[in-house]
């Protein structure tokens, strides 16, 4: 059997024996993910790049505290979360200022900057888009991290649970609120 | 453009289930309790419709060359290798002594107990007179009143040595009769 067919309890537990180079198979398996999620955060290629990898290291020098009572996605899921939300917590302010700016002139944003050449659905979806990001990131945190892990990373609820520690009860209530905040402001795209 | 005017919600008691609903979340009774309802509202039905149109749209990702993905992992495994190069430096500095540390800071251990044990017992006595002589005159003259205050003890205690005496005595005198 190859690394790359050996689930992630073994690999883990591998890496917990002192065979590091086993993490690689980890890494191959969740970098896609861990990147989507760091870039639903932060909404920039090189802070995602550098938040799922740091997640990745801090998993590495943390694999022998992993005790293996939750997967070992989750684990590492709730580690990308916490980096994304600290992340968002120290640029909170720099984003506020953005927001505003852009509420304010919406052609400074990125996605409109080129809008006169575009196809009207082009356009249209582009603001939908802008509109969209605007309240993901007005959204409070655990909110948009519940709407974030369900409909960009297809978690489900209890494993959402499991990553926010706390109950799925709660997550539902995270979620429904986020949903119906999005439609609300994205109905007029319908 | 969609729709405008006022936003039409759902039902109270359904906007959560429905939501569940649309994620494929909830057990089979409680998704047949939503489809029943919805087939019935129109407004649980256009909530529903609206996030069938809106939720993956916002899901989409974007999409980027592999080139990018074989860079991100060659750049991942090179800061694995500085990380596990850092942590190897580190513990072959500390191995070699790992096989003798603990039994030498055992043994150094007790050997620093038991020398301050003997040096501990002869310095107290030393240190007990040093800190007789040290002792205030006020204080050794209290320390005289105490022996006085105990005699004074055992003169009020005398009647009881008597009284013991005298049973004796008369004990004796018995026996010899």
């Amino acid at each position: 059997m190859s690394p790359e067919d050996l689930p992630d309890e073994e690999l883990v537990a591998l890496c917990q024996n002192g065979e590091g180079r086993y993490f690689e198979v980890l890494v191959r398996r969740y970098m896609e993910k861990a990147f989507r999620i760091a870039l639903d955060f932060t909404h920039n290629t090189e802070e995602a790049k550098d938040l799922s990898q740091d997640a990745f290291l801090r998993a590495f020098s943390r694999i022998k505290q992993f005790d293996g009572r939750s997967s070992f996605y989750t684990w590492f899921y709730r580690l990308v979360v916490n980096l994304c939300l600290d992340h968002t917590r120290r640029k909170g302010r720099v984003v506020w200022e953005r927001l505003e700016r852009e509420a304010d002139n919406p052609s400074d944003s990125v996605e409109l900057t080129d809008n006169t050449s575009m196809p009207d659905e082009e356009a249209i979806a582009g603001e939908a888009k802008r509109r969209a990001d605007l309240t993901l990131k007005a959204m409070p945190n655990k909110q948009r991290t519940a709407f974030l892990l369900r409909n960009h990373q297809g978690l489900s609820i209890s494993d959402i649970a499991k990553v926010m520690k706390t109950t799925e009860g709660t997550v539902r209530v995270y979620l429904h609120r986020a949903v119906a905040a999005l439609r609300q402001s994205l109905v007029e795209f319908v | 453009m969609g729709r405008s005017g006022k936003l039409e919600t759902a039902c109270r008691d359904f906007e959560e289930d429905l939501v569940l609903y649309y994620y494929g979340e909830g057990s089979g009774a409680e998704r047949s309790r939503v489809e029943s309802h919805v087939k019935a509202c129109s407004r649980c039905s256009r909530f529903l419709d609206d996030l069938r149109k809106l939720l993956p749209q916002m899901a989409r990702p974007e999409e980027l060359p592999q080139s990018f993905w074989d860079n991100y992992y060659r750049e991942m495994v090179g800061k694995l290798a500085v990380h596990r190069e850092r942590s190897t430096w580190w513990r072959s500095f500390f191995a070699p002594m790992r096989l003798w540390v603990v039994p030498a800071f055992g043994t150094a251990a007790i050997a620093v107990l038991a020398v301050a044990l003997v040096l501990g017992k002869g310095g107290w006595s030393f240190q007990s007179n040093r800190s007789q002589q040290n002792i205030p005159s006020e204080i050794l003259t209290d320390a005289k009143q105490l022996e006085f205050f105990n005699s004074m003890d055992m003169l009020e205690s005398l009647h009881v040595l008597e009284t013991l005496d005298s049973t004796k005595t008369e004990s004796r005198t018995s026996q010899s009769s």
